[in-house]
């Protein structure tokens, strides 16, 4: 029998170095190709997973946020619709334009890009980067779990870092 | 959901705060907004209507600093709490991995904070959650005004599977990082338990820790009753004033000790990128003017010549 702490364990997201390597190589690959400004990857909660291009001038985490928030409504708007989910929504600025496409089921590409490329270039580009991040997370989930993934010290180390941020 | 990222050698966490409508959820956050340390809080967003009420969230990011060299992170949401709006609640509280109940103790607001804890329920069960194996804390805030419902009536009301409480005055400031802390130790807890390997169990926030200088520490089975314990702190010159919860059987070797934090090493804050260039940028510019008025100086009292 499946706990909740089981369907916790299993719900968490581990992201290892030579998967995120796999996954900067697509996205800067996509970046070249497409034009775009920057690409952010973004897990279905709100967390960033990794970002190409230029992204000083953006606040990575409230956008990451944003995003994943943005989806979540969309995608409810869609079950009302009779669909599962939109897979690509798209955000026209004077400047900047912003489109979100899905990967996979856990993760979402937000792409930033100007007048420098067109709405066709991304959507083309991002629908083969989005194919080969599916991938990369298919192996990704088929690899073996492993265990202890954090540092022994971890439980102690939180406990100082909790003690010295919430002193009043 | 916890997402642990070896590449960026990240943990992030989220935290959602639920109640009923004008609790105290947002206050809350912009409470800790305010006095957290700057360098680790970002900028705090807010998704809300025109009258200020929470529309869809408010989200604050917070880095706790480096943990055992993972840089962890706490993104704080806040949901609306008006019954109608359960569809976004639900949104929100996808993927949480911890919630801070804030219910209201102004009498006659028991019902909504019954209905709103029985919604965070049903939200949870259909995220695959039970809500007593979820980290939660309770807390019961506005215990500043005058007709409020005692702590008994509250706890018997609402919290039947004993989470920890707190109680809040969240417009003041008052408890509300006792309570952020507490279930940030519960979440990192749970973490540690599922991803580090098995050592020694280690705790890590102490049950009902208060926040301060200084900690009054209680070896509790059950929180079920309220103590005040008065801690000085380690320099002598204020007093704190820390709440925290005991089991209501104590035996002797269960006694509340009030402990002065040692001072061991101090985990580094995280700076982000853009305000590191930011200072970076800021130093830059104050060398170079240094370095100008120091050659106009020097040009108007003769030493060098620049121009004629």
């Amino acid at each position: 029998m499946v706990t909740d702490s089981d369907h916790l364990r299993n719900q968490r997201i581990v992201f290892y170095s030579e998967d995120i390597e796999r996954i900067d190589a697509i996205l800067c690959e996509f970046l070249k190709l497409s034009g775009s400004k920057c690409n952010l990857l973004i897990d279905k909660e709100g967390h960033m997973v990794t970002s190409c291009g230029d992204t000083d001038s953006i606040d990575e985490q409230s956008v990451a946020a944003l995003v994943a928030g943005s989806y979540a409504a969309t995608r409810e708007m869609a079950k009302l619709l009779g669909e599962d989910e939109f897979s690509v929504l798209f955000h026209q600025g004077k400047r900047d334009s912003i489109q979100l496409s899905m990967v996979g089921d856990r993760t979402i590409l937000a792409t930033v890009f100007d007048d420098q490329t067109t709405v066709g270039m991304v959507r083309l580009y991002a629908r083969t980067a989005c194919e080969q991040m599916e991938e990369v997370f298919e192996e990704i989930a088929r690899k073996p779990k492993r265990s202890g993934a954090l540092d022994a010290e971890f439980g102690s180390s939180a406990k100082g870092a909790l003690d010295f941020f919430f002193t009043e | 959901m916890v997402q642990i990222n070896f590449s960026l050698k990240e943990v992030n966490c989220k935290i959602v705060y639920y109640g009923p409508g004008l609790s105290g959820k947002t206050t809350n956050l912009e409470v800790v907004h305010q006095k957290a340390p700057g360098p680790s809080v970002g900028d705090l967003t807010s998704i809300a209507t025109e009258g200020d009420r929470t529309l869809f969230f408010d989200f604050l990011p917070l880095n706790l600093g480096q943990v055992a060299g993972m840089k962890t992170k706490f993104q704080i949401y806040t949901v609306p709490g008006q019954v109608y709006y359960n569809s976004t609640r639900k949104l929100v509280l996808q993927g949480a991995d911890g919630v801070v109940f804030v219910a209201d103790s102004k009498r006659g607001k028991m019902d909504e904070n019954i209905e709103s804890l029985k919604n965070l329920g049903e939200n949870l069960k259909e995220h695959g959650l039970d809500i007593s194996n979820t980290p939660i804390v309770l807390q019961y805030n506005k215990r500043d005004l005058p007709d409020v419902y005692s702590i008994e009536e509250m706890e018997q009301a609402l919290n039947s599977w004993n989470a920890p409480y707190f109680e809040a005055v969240a417009r003041d400031g008052h408890g509300v990082f006792p309570t952020l802390k507490r279930l940030a130790g519960l979440v990192l807890e749970t973490l540690n338990e599922n991803h580090a390997p098995r050592r020694s169990p280690s705790v890590v926030a102490p049950k009902g820790s208060g926040g301060g200088s200084t900690a009054a520490t209680a070896v509790a089975t059950r929180p079920t009753e309220t103590l005040n314990a008065t801690a000085t702190s380690s320099t002598g010159k204020s007093t704190t004033r820390v709440r925290t919860t005991v089991s209501a059987v104590r035996t002797s070797a269960q006694a509340p000790t009030v402990r002065t934090r040692t001072s061991g090493i101090r985990p580094t804050l995280i700076t982000s990128p853009r305000r590191r260039k930011r200072q970076t940028g800021m130093w830059m510019g104050f060398i170079v003017a240094s370095i100008v008025a120091a050659t106009v100086l020097l040009h108007l009292a003769g030493i060098i010549k620049i121009w004629s």
